[in-house]
């Protein structure tokens, strides 16, 4: 019996360093995150999922929403982010968006998954 | 011409001229900088109009509540679906001695739950989901005390099209005549079958009639969201439809536009290819952008009412209903309600509310995250503007500006907002 936590479902092992940062449950703190770090961090990020992405769809295509298990809603949370940092990363090459001063939106309804 | 403007041009001509009672003379904007005009605006429009306070979902099941606190202290009310199934509204406040009734922890934040009656937390009273007091305690000790005339002071509240709609003053005429018929057509859309709800709000330091104005042209995207088209602002301009593609239309007090979209992608086959910096890339992945996803759920046939301007590659419908809510129906089967409700001249409050049909697996869920997140970030950058706008028209330096055809909607506006003040301060000085 083992008693270690899969972070990601077999196969996405690689992308585990970034689940601490990036598997956020909440838009707010992956907007948080995304404002958090330099736009060299979030390339890193980006470069790192984007190769994954398809393969990772792919695998949560095989659940049911409202039953994905733990892992998967971790992989889930990083695909989120990566749609997050997409902006910034191949639009904008800056973390906030430009010209958008304090501009800022609270989200007060959010899907639970 | 490049292949989009020529794809999408339609040889149409001018809308303003259309409209002769509207003319094309420059237009003044103290309507948004004047304190004293603010007063009236509120008194006049805000305070006896029907105003749209979320969707009937809200209220899944009897007993369902939820409290407003409609910005600028207009009003803090509670909005209830009763035992019954029948919707309530009335204002939070206790018959006994003025505390608020339903709040949890901070009495300025909104709450929402089920229940069967209210239970006022500073004596006791208690109330049925009609706002009606259902109990008074140690009631024997008041004098000639009425209970059966005793509530929460009712606000007329009516449903339309699943839209929750209040009004604050005592007499309103029935919302349906408000609506009129054009708007009435929207019955026909299936708003309910989009459920997943995703909600922003944000205050902007600035009048909310600048918001309004802000999103009813298509003059600014190759300007403020340059950067989403192309890097290169002449390319940008270039990239998007010609000012002829778009549509327009007016019947007081509420106003349409139309807007153009690309096409879909294909059906998904392989892959989106190598991944890549890139947000065509992202898009192909993710099968969604701007304009919605790209594998479109069934709703069913499309209601006649929608583009009736006959639009190629139609992309939404962006119906303005008078003074502060807009209803975008896409053409890939969602909605997004914008709503702006001041709290001064020079700041509001703004809402996005995004529905689509509810996700069946991820793919689904993440082409609306996609949907969501560049909504939001286009919506950003209208914010700032509008703060910019606000803080320039303040030095009062400029007090005529220029409208384009392009902005025929901004000139009926802020016509019948200045329009209804008018006649209210005609009514209340008679």
């Amino acid at each position: 019996m083992t008693t270690t936590t899969q972070l990601l479902p077999h196969g996405f092992e690689d992308l585990e360093p970034y689940v601490a940062d990036w598997a956020k449950p909440t838009r707010a703190e992956r907007y948080e995150t995304r404002l958090s770090k330099t736009i060299d961090e979030l390339v890193e990020f980006y470069d790192a999922i984007a190769p994954r992405a398809e393969e990772a769809i792919d695998y949560l295509d095989r659940f049911a929403l409202d039953e994905l298990p733990a892992d998967a809603t971790r992989l889930m949370q990083l695909l989120y982010s990566m749609i997050l940092v997409s902006y910034a990363v191949n639009i904008f090459k800056q973390p906030r968006i430009p010209d958008s001063g304090a501009a800022f939106f609270d989200m007060v309804a959010e899907p639970a998954v | 011409m490049t292949n989009i403007q020529d794809r999408l041009s339609t040889g149409k001509g001018k809308f303003t001229p259309m409209y002769p009672e509207l003319g094309t003379d420059p237009v003044s904007y103290d309507d948004c900088i004047s304190e004293e005009f603010f007063r009236a605006e509120r008194e006049a429009v805000f305070e006896r109009t029907w105003l749209c306070v979320g969707r009937e979902e809200r209220l899944p099941r009897p007993g369902s509540y939820f409290t407003r606190e409609l910005p600028g202290k207009l009003a803090s009310i509670v909005v209830t679906r009763d035992l019954d199934g029948k919707v309530h509204a009335f204002h939070n406040v206790c018959a006994h001695r003025g505390n608020k009734v339903v709040w949890q922890e901070h009495p300025q934040d909104e709450t929402q739950g089920n229940c069967r009656e209210f239970a006022c937390k500073y004596h006791g009273w208690r109330y049925a989901l009609d706002g009606k007091v259902s109990h008074v305690t140690n009631e024997g000790e008041f004098f000639d005390l009425d209970v059966s005339s005793l509530g929460m002071p009712r606000v007329h509240c009516e449903v339309f099209a699943g839209f929750l709609f209040v009004n604050l003053s005592e007499h309103p005429v029935p919302l349906r005549d408000f609506l009129g018929d054009r708007i009435l057509e929207l019955e026909a859309y299936p708003f309910h079958l989009m459920t997943e709800r995703y909600g922003f709000s944000t205050r902007i330091h600035g009048n909310w009639k600048l918001a309004v104005d802000s999103v009813c042209e298509w003059y600014h995207p190759p300007y403020v969201h340059g950067r989403f088209i192309h890097p290169d602002q002449s390319k940008a301009e270039k990239m998007v439809p010609p000012v002829d593609a778009y549509h327009y239309d007016v019947f007081r007090p509420h106003m349409l536009t139309s807007v153009p979209g690309p096409p879909l992608l294909p059906p998904r086959e392989g892959g989106a290819g190598d991944a890549a910096q890139d947000m065509r890339w992202v898009y192909r992945l993710f099968r969604a952008g701007l304009f919605g996803p790209d594998d479109v759920p069934d709703i069913g046939p499309m209601p006649e009412f929608l583009n009736t301007g006959e639009i190629d590659s139609w992309g939404n419908d962006q119906f303005w209903l008078f003074p502060n809510l807009s209803i975008q129906i896409w053409a890939r089967n969602y909605f997004i309600t914008y709503t702006y409700w001041p709290e001064a001249v020079d700041s509001h409050i703004y809402e996005i509310d995004m529905y689509f049909v509810p996700p069946a697996n991820a793919h689904e869920r993440l082409a609306q995250e996609l949907v969501v997140d560049s909504t939001i970030e286009f919506a950003m950058q209208d914010v700032n503007t509008i703060e910019a706008t606000h803080s320039a028209l303040e030095t009062r330096r400029q007090r005529q500006f220029q409208l384009s055809d392009q902005e025929l909607l901004i000139r009926q506006f802020h016509r019948v907002i200045g329009d209804t003040v008018a006649a209210y301060e005609a009514e209340a000085a008679r």
